[in-house]
């Protein structure tokens, strides 16, 4: 059993590679969008060179983990790969763990080579510990793989999925605070970011706040969104 | 027992639609046995049910032996190698696939392909290869050759049977009539929930009592009549022609396809 999950895992995330949606959402875009909007960022304000690891970072994880994921999810559990796992007594939460680490470890090399390029590309700071920083972004990814993974058990049809990723994506970038500072929003919508992990994220990378005040929203939108998880599996069990 | 799979009074409703109605029937080991219903007839529920796939809500099944099983419209991710899939399945079940089966279903050519591009037909043998797995003594194939042209049918056919000569129990569930009379022992019609026929196929018009056409050419020419009792029939053609001195040339006795006795038993139950 253990063995067929650690294959699984592995086959993951050799298919992930091979998986073009993966490849542009968790390198391509994410990477192309650094050396964009890095240029432009550093460019034009030279003092976001403080937080361009941390919000380049939260634009790759949202991106994978909100675009990314949920067709890979839907494409499982809403078509006939499910069957297949129920076929040969797979239990279904084995393929969405494995989906989940997978996307977790390509995202966090994402993040990793975001972390190297950017103090070459153009003068980023380091942060004081890398160590921590790496340990914040595990943090936020998991909240944020959590979301996107509840979200491609919840809209199984590819056309909706599309739209609602969106939905949870744009919002994240816009209201997160990397684009410009919350505080410039209307109160209404820089309220409404609190809702998305990005925003805590953010602040949890970009070292505003303290640690804890920006890690229980995180944890707290993730034991939500895996308890969702949990029981849209069973009732995809059940059926 | 030497009933491989025992199935008595197996009830299943969705909601307030009872699809299975008391179902009964029992395939003998090293037997292929085909459920043949229309569509939404119940035979895909009954075959999850059985195969423990989906709860039933009373009944009795007793299954004696391993069970394979190859679903009627199951898949898999369109970048995996069938070998990857071989092993990741087998590595589940902790078994190995037997060499010979790699070898018999052809997949050895297609080990190193990616499963998107694979054609109906080899997907099937994949599938059958994964339902081969731990050498199970019993296989449950729902709609196996659906979607295959005629030479991949053909194909899939022989491997079907050489997988009885060598023992195994296959339980099968089709709509295809013609396929159900070439390849199987033994056949159950499902019909509202229910199975309204078990037996062979050439059982099939005794039980419906269908017509037969028997055709008689001599040398004066053909022929032919239509008779629900065709041993009478028969013998009062034969001996008229006895009495008139004419030499029977040929003779042929048509008892109608599968498919016109199928049709004539829902005839005659819905009347």
């Amino acid at each position: 059993m253990r063995n067929g999950f650690l294959y699984g895992l592995a086959l993951q995330w050799r298919l992930d590679i091979r998986s073009r949606t993966m490849l542009v959402t968790c390198y391509l875009v994410p990477l192309i969008f650094f050396g964009i909007m890095g240029g432009i960022f550093t460019s034009l304000m030279p003092e976001t060179r403080e937080t361009l690891i941390s919000s380049m970072t939260v634009m790759g994880v949202s991106m994978g983990a909100l675009i990314g994921v949920p067709p890979s999810v839907a494409e499982t559990y809403g078509g006939d790969i499910r069957r297949m796992y129920r076929a040969n007594r797979i239990p279904l939460s084995a393929g969405l763990v494995s989906m989940v680490l997978s996307a977790f470890a390509h995202l966090l090399l994402m993040g990793i080579v975001l972390l190297l390029a950017a103090p070459v590309a153009f003068g980023a700071w380091m942060p004081t510990s890398i160590p921590q920083h790496i340990g914040r972004t595990a943090v936020f990814l998991a909240t944020s793989l959590a979301l996107g993974s509840a979200v491609g058990l919840a809209v199984r049809n590819q056309a909706k999925l599309t739209m609602v990723s969106q939905l949870f994506f744009l919002p994240s970038i816009l209201l997160s605070g990397i684009l410009f500072p919350p505080e410039l929003l209307p109160e209404v919508l820089g309220k409404a970011g609190r809702i998305f992990p990005s925003y805590w994220g953010y602040r949890l990378m970009a070292g505003c706040g303290s640690f804890w005040e920006n890690v229980w929203p995180l944890l707290l939108i993730g034991v939500v969104s895996v308890a969702v998880c949990g029981f849209l599996l069973r009732r995809l069990e059940a059926e | 027992m030497r009933a491989a799979v025992q199935v008595r009074d197996l009830r299943k409703s969705y909601g307030t639609r009872e699809v299975l109605r008391g179902l009964d029937f029992q395939v003998e080991k090293g037997e292929i046995f085909a459920l043949l219903g229309v569509n939404g007839a119940g035979k895909t529920t009954a075959l999850e049910c059985l195969e423990g796939l989906r709860r039933y809500d009373s009944g009795q099944v007793h299954i004696q032996g391993r069970t394979g099983i190859q679903l009627q419209s199951a898949s898999l991710p369109a970048a995996i190698r069938p070998l990857e899939a071989v092993e990741w399945m087998a590595r589940w079940k902790k078994t190995r696939l037997d060499p010979a089966v790699w070898e018999a279903l052809d997949l050895a050519p297609l080990s190193n392909r990616m499963y998107g591009e694979l054609s109906t037909g080899q997907k099937r043998r994949l599938h059958l290869a994964l339902a081969l797995l731990g050498d199970p003594e019993i296989l449950f194939l729902d709609e196996p050759s659906a979607g295959l042209d005629v030479e991949a049918r053909a194909a899939l056919h022989g491997q079907i049977r050489r997988l009885r000569d060598r023992g195994k129990t296959i339980l099968l569930a089709s709509h295809d009539m013609a396929e159900v009379e070439s390849l199987c022992d033994r056949l159950g019609i499902l019909r509202e929930g229910r199975v309204a026929f078990q037996g062979r196929a050439s059982d099939l018009a005794e039980k419906v009592g269908g017509r037969c056409t028997i055709r008689v050419r001599t040398e004066q020419g053909e022929e032919v009549r239509e008779t629900e009792d065709v041993g009478r029939t028969l013998l009062e053609m034969l001996e008229a022609y006895r009495r008139e001195g004419r030499t029977v040339l040929d003779l042929k006795v048509d008892r109608g396809t599968l498919e016109q006795q199928f049709l004539a038993m829902a005839g005659k139950e819905v009347v």
